[in-house]
């Protein structure tokens, strides 16, 4: 359940890359068919930019600077050109989109996650394009914390990830019900089937349930000795 | 981190944003050089023939155009003299003609005598096409660190292997 691999739980950087890896592969295993429109652009951008560098390096190397001016200053000129592109394009058209895919009913769906800088909460935003290409689309926000997913060593638990996606997209929720939590934020409540299967699968996540509930004795504790 | 290679787009992403970093540097190196109209428009200050003005690992800016005046006597100029491969930076005390064909004669602030022996067997002047360009504006010190690591080589490799070290350190 957990994945082998540990980040460190005060690195958002970490904690946002893994739980955006962990959307295509939930979502690919549910028979969506992943689009690469966004990458596949950004690569080709970026790779052509690379290919004229690497060229001017090479005509400069071979045959020195004042023989080669005028092809330097295009390759200048192109480089800035290509590189504004491809910073407008990830920051324009790309726009924080981590996926995106066609679920097996037709629907588009597009994913963007997003984080506040020193708040551990992941901001995601889901766009479903219906069917019909005339419809309106329909753009689902929400945030959850991250220590819903990631346990206090640093582990990465598929369970209430996949609840989190199930809970608040519907078209999530139709291809995977039995992830799906309720209306109750996933922090708050798990069916008591989740438990069972964040406890036998999980050895670490129940241990951080446990301390837990020692920190809630302690408080109980606290307040009699007050009263 | 590493399984993240498996995927071949990710892979080639972050290749590129390594590759990016570097393609940049060297544009807007190139960019400069286009710009000034120089092959190498900053350079550092190898030897103390400049002093005062310069000093050993100084950092200069040069400017390889002539759009306001000619090339003339007080400048300090960059050049180039024929299978020599380190260029040097002093300074014009003569000028004979006008133009591109306009005979200069150099000399460093701090030497003795003029140029004429640094220049190529039987060269007795420079012309302005030798001249990589002329002294704009400075930084003092900062190059310094190239020097130290082109006289004394085993710092280089002391430098690998701390910057080695971080990384092996900084596995997680």
């Amino acid at each position: 359940m957990t994945s082998q691999e540990k980040i460190t739980v005060y690195n958002l950087a970490d904690l946002k890359n893994t739980s955006d890896d962990a959307i295509p592969n939930y979502l690919n295993s549910l028979k969506f068919r992943q689009t690469h429109h966004l990458t596949d652009v950004r690569l080709a951008l970026g790779y052509s930019a690379l290919a004229i560098a690497g060229a001017c390096f090479l005509w400069d190397y071979k045959f020195g600077f004042e023989n080669t001016k005028l092809y330097t200053a295009i390759a200048v000129a192109l480089y800035t050109i290509i590189n504004s592109a491809l910073t407008l394009w990830i920051w324009k058209v790309e726009k924080g989109v981590v996926y995106q895919g066609v679920a097996p009913s037709g629907e588009t769906i597009s994913i963007s996650t997003s984080t506040i800088k020193n708040v551990p909460e992941y901001h995601v935003s889901v766009t479903i394009q219906p069917k019909d290409k005339t419809a309106k689309p329909e753009t689902i926000s929400f945030k959850r914390s991250f220590a819903d997913w990631f346990d206090e060593a640093g582990h990465f638990v598929a369970a209430p990830f996949q609840s989190m996606l199930a809970s608040g997209v519907p078209v999530v929720a139709k291809l995977d019900p039995k992830r799906v939590v309720g209306p109750t934020p996933v922090s708050q409540g798990y069916s008591a089937e989740m438990l069972d299967v964040l406890s036998a699968k999980d050895p670490s996540y129940s241990e951080v349930a446990a301390s837990g509930t020692d920190v809630a004795v302690k408080k109980g504790g606290k307040r009699r000795t007050k009263a | 981190m590493l399984s993240s290679l498996g995927n071949p787009r990710q892979a080639a992403a972050q290749i590129l944003n390594f590759g990016l970093v570097l393609s940049t540097a060297f544009m807007m190196w190139k960019g400069l050089s286009i710009v000034t109209d120089s092959p190498s428009p900053i350079v550092v200050v190898l030897s103390g023939s400049m002093e005062p003005a310069f000093q050993r690992g100084d950092l200069l800016f040069l400017w390889n155009r002539n759009w306001l005046q000619d090339t003339d006597v007080g400048e300090v100029v960059v050049y180039n003299v024929k299978d020599k491969e380190i260029p040097i930076v002093h300074r014009v005390v003569r000028k004979f003609g006008d133009g591109p064909e306009a005979k200069l004669l150099t000399k460093g602030d701090n030497n003795g005598a003029d140029d004429t022996d640094l220049y190529a067997k039987g060269q007795d002047y420079l012309v302005r096409k030798d001249i990589i360009g002329s002294v704009v504006g400075f930084i003092p010190f900062v190059g310094y660190v190239t020097i130290m690591l082109s006289e004394h080589p085993w710092l280089k490799t002391v430098m690998l292997g701390i910057m080695g070290l971080v990384v092996v350190l900084q596995r997680e």
